[in-house]
């Protein structure tokens, strides 16, 4: 469901040019302040976008930016999507030097023009036009206007002036302009002024204007960017898509919008209704009907996207994935919804914002802010939640793709705006037993057994499901963080549930595991559990820290070690706790057995700047613990 | 090869019929499925070996191609493909997505006729057929030059078999369809077939290590039509009869490609066959070379608007440009290094993949930018301007795969430097690249076979990565601070060429803090870093040097303080990870470094142990690893040294090479232990 894209998304990727006015774009007149950190500054970004009627509106942009130094490379390009619903009317552009002269103009043939499907879709109308002057006689200055008309209205382009960091703004704006009794709305961030507005014969502009941004810099954990730097959200009330008309000013609507979409697209084929009742007739209990149900789409289908025209926010019919065994995320969304309400079970399709990027969403402006489709289905005691995109996760799970975010549940009578639930801390545990011999020569053989369970096991999942068991095994024979190490046998055994587990086990040897230095053994009882990050202080800290994953790591292991030694140095307990986290570890050893404990849990939250030396702190401590060793003496 | 002595081979004398030997009735085994018809019996496919765990199975992949005489009195290439695919496991449903890729040029364009494709499944032991729509076959334009047809097959599961067929036409008579015979996965039976009317001769290019089942040429007499638009009058048709030379080519049981580390392309393994158009030889006498020969293709590319014609030129544009630039030098070698370096610095690189200029060289030195082919021989102009002696070379890349030993093929190759001669001194010059240095190459150049564009002396050019000498040297002293048991050091590296430009284009990319950063990382607990300096970072010329301080603190609660005098530098990890291999192993140079430490004791401390000197050869002569510790009365003097002779090595040699560093990654690892002095 790519098509349905974050309005800040939008603006990021939608740039354009026509050149000539007469601006001064001598390096010169960039105040110091704003080349401070920079490596590129935004001189002039007017974005003019003009609604012409409820479903037709043109984009007006034009933008100079002044290329300091090579890192600011990345951003000389233009880059410009366009499809059947909105075309490019006009590219323009100019080259400058450092002093402002003019040293050419864009061509047309200098234009490329390719190809926007990706690896994920089988086939989608989106296409792309790029163009560079590829200069590199720093600084100098690119301008670009460019033209692109809407035939449609879903999306308005959005205003993130910083759009990224070492990124100055010296002035940039975005008017709207539409009919005076058209209806839309916007919401600002870090953004005090009201918009200026000027009406002229019939047509109201809305103009919002920032100048002189200092260049910012990305932090770990940062809140993301419309939380820290002006920017305006624009959405519709009426809006128009090839011939469907709906309306976003409450999400209710919204929710009619996509209903009215998918609307009488729940047909199934007579073979497949058969199927259903006859999985689901003698089952009474609901959850049982809703897992028999979900088990046979996954059976039956696999993910195979097509995005055409409206076909990026319409899902095929059901009868199509009866037909075809394979659909998008819509696609199979409905099926599953035709499936169920076939068996008598009420379910919602559901818009989620997936991925990383996804837990921000601006919640209280309703408007087109998603690109996945899955679905809810409300029962008595607990919902169930199913991805319809995958053949191999169990019913209930969400995973860390569409946890603990919102989404809009849609039915017929409208859409509804709900959270999507968490994986806590035991939740997402990880819980190893290793039992491990050492030889005089510092060569480890170990069998490791290890249970993940909910966001601990989604990478793990999908690496066992969807590569051959050959490609599991190279994965596994390289990817291990270990010096030198071959395995001899692995296996993993799946505990499908709404709180899903992997069982793995692997049988591994790791030849001058420890290090042998005359009568000593060095050896770190961490085998498998190392923490590798190290933060970079900063006395800087601007903005607050977020995490939102959190999980626990426990760990047991039982190393045997060569007969005649014994313990010179160690530190018997490590412990300490953070508002980031706890940890605690201890070594003790047990005749020939070295016995280490770690248990470790991660905390989620939102934490003030103030806190990031704190944070650094303990992973530095969580590093050095994971990564000492011990000393082992030979006795004399 | 003597450039302008010999033809290049053709057809008949492909080194790929020595299998005549093989026995008479293997050579007449048919195809062994009938496509279009699937039975219950043929489900019955498994996969054994090495590929059990195979996502899905090749059952028969056939390809013909043939030449018909078309309506524009000039003939076309047909090619007739046909696979039968067993989908064993969900992993395996990417096989089931093929995307044909057509190639199209002005009005002249490939084509797909009758394109059908079913699965087949079997329900209640009865086979059950879904046919692929007309409508979900999509065209999807790439680019300017080439369109993808693209499908998925209908109503997947696993344990369906999935079969296509079509026929591509093709007016591109140098572009005879090549075959794969491995891929992805693995495939039971491949088989290509040739029909080569003998008015057209091709050269024949087999690669990779598997053997042919079956390799069998026959003859016959074939008869073409074709019609010629006579422009205003009458179309004419004509008709004729030449002998057809039919080749068949089949593997059996072929394994998938596998993915390995340190090799220069895949491609270069993969069993593959191709051809090159060399010659037209038709019945009326009428003959004509179409592969040329060294000489030709050398004198034609250098009066090549798209590669040398600007080279003869006076190009007096350039004339008071250089003037500017070459104020203050001498010396033809200063001069030389001038125009590399401006070159070099102020013309961005836009692509570094093509044979060919995409403009003029006047164009290109307005616009400040082009392909390295552009810079390249911009730069040859330049030199050649100021009479000094230089050629373009041509060379594939390391990605690009090899170039022909055999033929005189100018598609394998892909990119242009410069060559240059002064006093009998040779270099070899690329100015595309920022941070490569005067007379230094970029390792992709490094493929072996290249050619030396010169009328004078046209003549092959070996670029090994043999040659590339990756050489480093680590220098640290540790001294004791005035008070305490502390010690303060100095770091000082000059990196081989490959990590001096690594830490170039990294620098380059994220900033020398964000570099700092990553070394600082390498440090904690007991030892502090801190000053880093980078020498020569923008002078790609000279050699990078790095430097940083470091402070070493013994935890004074600890009794004994351990030490790896190795630091932060050497191998932590074996870089050759994988336990088998069937690939040689291709690196980017010749390793070649050199670490050394001198450290005081620390106040109050005396050693209690120090690991054992030692120095192991690699493969005899191919190298050496040495690790020497020498403990005097208070300090210590160390010296690792790391030295192999040579970058390539064979699938053979790897387990040695795996060992030899698994001793490497082991024996750096060890500690020094110091003890507190008693009082």
């Amino acid at each position: 469901m790519r098509k349905i894209n974050c309005l800040l998304v939008t603006l990021l990727s939608s740039v354009l040019v026509r050149a000539g006015d007469k601006i001064d774009f001598n390096v010169s007149s960039i105040p110091a302040s704003l080349q401070t950190n920079a490596d590129v500054v935004l001189r002039i970004d007017e974005t003019r976008f003009e609604i012409t009627a409820v479903g037709r509106a043109r984009e007006y942009h034009h933008y100079a930016l002044t290329i300091l130094n090579e890192r600011g490379d990345k951003h000389a390009r233009l880059v410009l999507d366009y499809d059947k619903l909105h075309e490019i009317e006009s590219i323009s552009g100019t080259l400058y030097d450092a002093t402002g002269k003019k040293i050419k103009s864009l061509k047309k043939q200098d234009i490329s023009d390719y190809s926007g499907t990706g690896d994920e879709s089988l086939i989608s109308d989106d296409r792309v036009k790029v163009h560079s002057f590829y200069y590199k006689v720093y600084p100098y200055t690119i301008e670009y206007e460019t033209e692109v008309k809407y035939y449609y209205t879903m999306f308005f382009p959005g205003w993130v002036p910083l759009e990224d960091e070492h990124y100055a703004v010296q002035n940039s704006k975005i008017t709207v302009v539409c009919p005076t009794d058209y209806k839309f709305r916007y919401k600002v961030f870090n953004y005090s002024k009201e918009p200026v507005v000027q009406t002229d014969k019939g047509t109201t502009s809305y103009t919002w204007e920032v100048s002189n941004l200092p260049a910012m810099e990305n932090e770990f954990g940062a809140p993301s960017r419309y939380e820290i730097t002006p920017t305006v959200c624009l959405g519709p009330d009426q809006f128009e898509v090839e011939g469907y008309s709906g309306n976003m000013k409450t999400w209710q609507d919204f929710g009619k919008f996509v209903y009215a979409l998918k609307a009488g697209k729940d047909q199934l084929p007579e073979p497949i209704r058969q199927k259903v009742h006859q999985l689901t007739d003698g089952v009474s209990e609901p959850r049982e009907k809703i897992r028999l149900l979900y088990e046979f789409m996954q059976q039956n289908t696999h993910y195979i996207s097509v995005q055409l025209g409206i076909g990026g926010w319409q899902p095929f019919d059901a009868k199509y994935v009866a037909e075809k065994k394979y659909g998008d995320c819509k696609a199979l969304s409905n099926y599953m919804y035709s499936l169920l309400k076939e068996a008598g079970v009420k379910s919602y399709y559901t818009l989620i914002k997936a991925g990383q990027n996804g837990h921000y969403m601006v919640d209280d402006f309703p408007s087109s802010q998603f690109n996945h489709v899955i679905l809810c289905v409300p029962q008595p005691k607990d919902t169930v939640w199913l991805e319809c995109t995958s053949q191999t996760i169990p019913a209930g799970y969400l995973s860390g793709f569409t946890s603990d975010r919102w989404a809009l549940l849609v039915d017929e009578d409208g859409g509804k705006l709900v959270r999507t639930p968490k994986y806590y801390r035991r939740d997402n545990l990880q819980s190893r037993r290793i039992e491990a011999s050492l030889d005089p020569e510092g060569n480890l053989s170990a069998m490791i057994r290890t249970q993940y369970r909910a966001e601990q096991m989604d990478e793990l999942e999908s690496m066992i499901n969807q590569l051959s068991k050959d490609k599991v095994m190279n994965i596994l024979k390289s990817e291990l963080d270990l010096p030198t190490y071959d395995i001899n046998k692995f296996d993993y055994r799946e505990e499908k549930s709404a709180m899903p587990s992997i069982y793995e086990t692997l049988d591994l040897v790791a030849p001058n595991y420890a290090q042998v230095s005359g009568k000593r053994i060095f050896i770190n009882p961490n085998i498998m559990s190392r923490s590798r990050r190290r933060l970079h202080p900063d006395e800087n800290r601007k903005y607050d820290i977020i995490g939102y994953y959190e999980y626990q790591d426990v760990d047991t292991t039982e190393i045997k070690i060569p007969a005649g030694y014994q313990l010179e140095a160690v530190t018997p307990k490590t412990s300490f706790e953070s508002p980031f986290g706890l940890y605690t570890s201890t070594i003790k050893v047990e005749g020939d057995k070295i016995l280490y404990l770690r248990q470790m849990d991660r905390y989620s939250g939102r934490w003030p700047a103030s806190s990031y030396s704190e944070m650094v702190k303990f992973y530095e401590q969580l590093y050095k613990a994971d990564n000492s060793r011990i000393v082992l003496v030979k006795k004399e | 090869m003597t450039p302008g002595k010999s033809y290049p081979f053709l057809v008949l004398c492909c080194a790929l019929l020595h299998l005549s030997a093989l026995a008479q009735d293997k050579q007449q085994e048919k195809l062994p499925v009938k496509f279009g018809k699937v039975t219950p019996e043929d489900f019955n496919v498994t996969v054994k070996g090495p590929d059990s765990a195979a996502g899905a199975v090749i059952i028969a992949d056939y390809g013909n191609s043939s030449f018909d005489g078309n309506q524009r009195g000039w003939f076309s290439l047909a090619f007739k493909h046909s696979r039968r695919i067993k989908i064993l496991r969900r992993s395996g449903f990417d096989a089931a997505t093929v995307t044909i890729p057509l190639y199209t040029a002005g009005t002249e364009t490939e084509k797909i006729e009758s394109l059908h494709a079913s699965t087949y499944t079997l329900e209640d032991g009865k086979v059950v057929e879904t046919k692929l729509d007309d409508k979900s076959i999509f065209t999807d334009k790439i680019s300017k030059h080439w369109i993808n047809k693209k499908f998925t097959f209908p109503g997947l599961k696993e344990g369906a078999i999935v079969e296509f067929t079509y026929t591509q036409t093709s007016p591109f008579l140098f572009q005879l369809q090549p075959w794969e015979f491995q891929g992805e996965i693995p495939c039971l039976w491949s088989e290509y077939q040739v029909d080569m009317p003998n008015f057209f001769q091709y050269a024949t290019i087999a690669q990779g290590y598997l053997p042919f089942y079956i390799s069998k040429t026959e003859t016959r007499r074939g008869h073409f039509f074709m019609t010629d638009p006579g422009g205003a009058g009458k179309d004419e048709r004509f008709s004729f009869e030449d002998e057809v030379v039919t080749h068949r080519w089949v593997m059996k049981d072929v394994p998938a490609m596998k993915e390995e580390a340190f090799t220069t392309t895949l491609n270069n393994y993969i069993a593959k066959i191709e051809f090159q158009l060399s010659r037209y030889n038709f019945p009326g006498g009428y003959q004509q070379d179409q592969m040329g020969n060294w000489l030709k293709w050398t004198a034609a590319l250098l009066k090549d608007d798209d590669f040398g014609a600007d080279l003869a030129k006076s190009n007096s544009w350039m004339d008071d440009s250089l003037k500017v630039v070459l104020k203050g030098a001498a010396t033809p070698l200063e001069k030389a290094k001038k125009i590399y370096a401006y070159v070099r610095d102020n013309f961005l690189c836009t692509s570094h993949d093509n044979l060919y200029t995409s403009t003029s060289l006047k164009t290109t030195f307005k616009n400040r930018n082009g392909n390295e082919a552009d810079l390249n021989l911009l730069l040859t102009a330049m030199l050649l301007h100021e009479k000094i002696n230089a050629d373009p070379v041509i060379l594939s890349t390391r990605s690009h795969g090899f170039t022909s030993p055999m033929y005189p093929l100018l598609s394998r190759y892909n990119y242009v430097i410069s060559r240059m001669t002064i006093d009998s001194s040779v270099y070899l010059l690329d100015a595309s690249e920022p941070w490569v240095g005067f007379g230094k190459l970029p390792t992709r150049c490094y493929n072996g076979l290249s050619r030396l564009i010169s009328m004078d002396n046209p003549s092959p050019l070996y670029l090994d990565a043999d040659a590339m000498k990756e050489q480093k040297t680590t220098i640290v002293f540790l001294t004791k601070e005035e008070k305490g048991p502390g010690l303060l050091g100095h770091l000082q590296s000059t990196p081989g060429f490959n990590e001096a430009s690594g830490i170039r284009v990294k620098v380059k990319e994220k900033g020398q803090q964000e570099f700092s950063k990553g070394i600082q990382t390498a440090y904690s607990g007991e030892i502090g870093f801190s000053n880093l300096e980078l020498d020569s970072l923008k002078q790609p010329d000279m050699p990078l040097a790095l430097a940083y301080d470091l402070t070493i603190k013994p935890d004074p609660s600890n009794g004994v303080f351990y030490f790896n005098p190795m630091l932060s530098e050497g191998y932590k990890e074996n870089p050759f990870k994988a336990a088998e291999r069937v690939y040689p192993v291709e690196m980017p140079g010749v390793i070649d470094e050199t670490y050394i430490l001198n450290m005081d004791i620390p106040e109050g401390y005396e050693v209690d142990e120090i690991p054992k000197s030692t120095k192991v050869a690699y493969n005899d002569d191919e190298g050496y690893f040495e690790y020497i510790v020498v403990k005097n009365a208070d300090n210590i003097q160390f010296r690792s040294r790391l030295q192999l002779k040579k970058a390539n090595f064979k699938p053979e040699d790897y387990n040695t090479l795996r060992e030899f560093f698994g001793f490497i990654v082991k024996k750096e690892s060890e500690q020094i232990v110091f003890k507190k002095k008693k009082a």
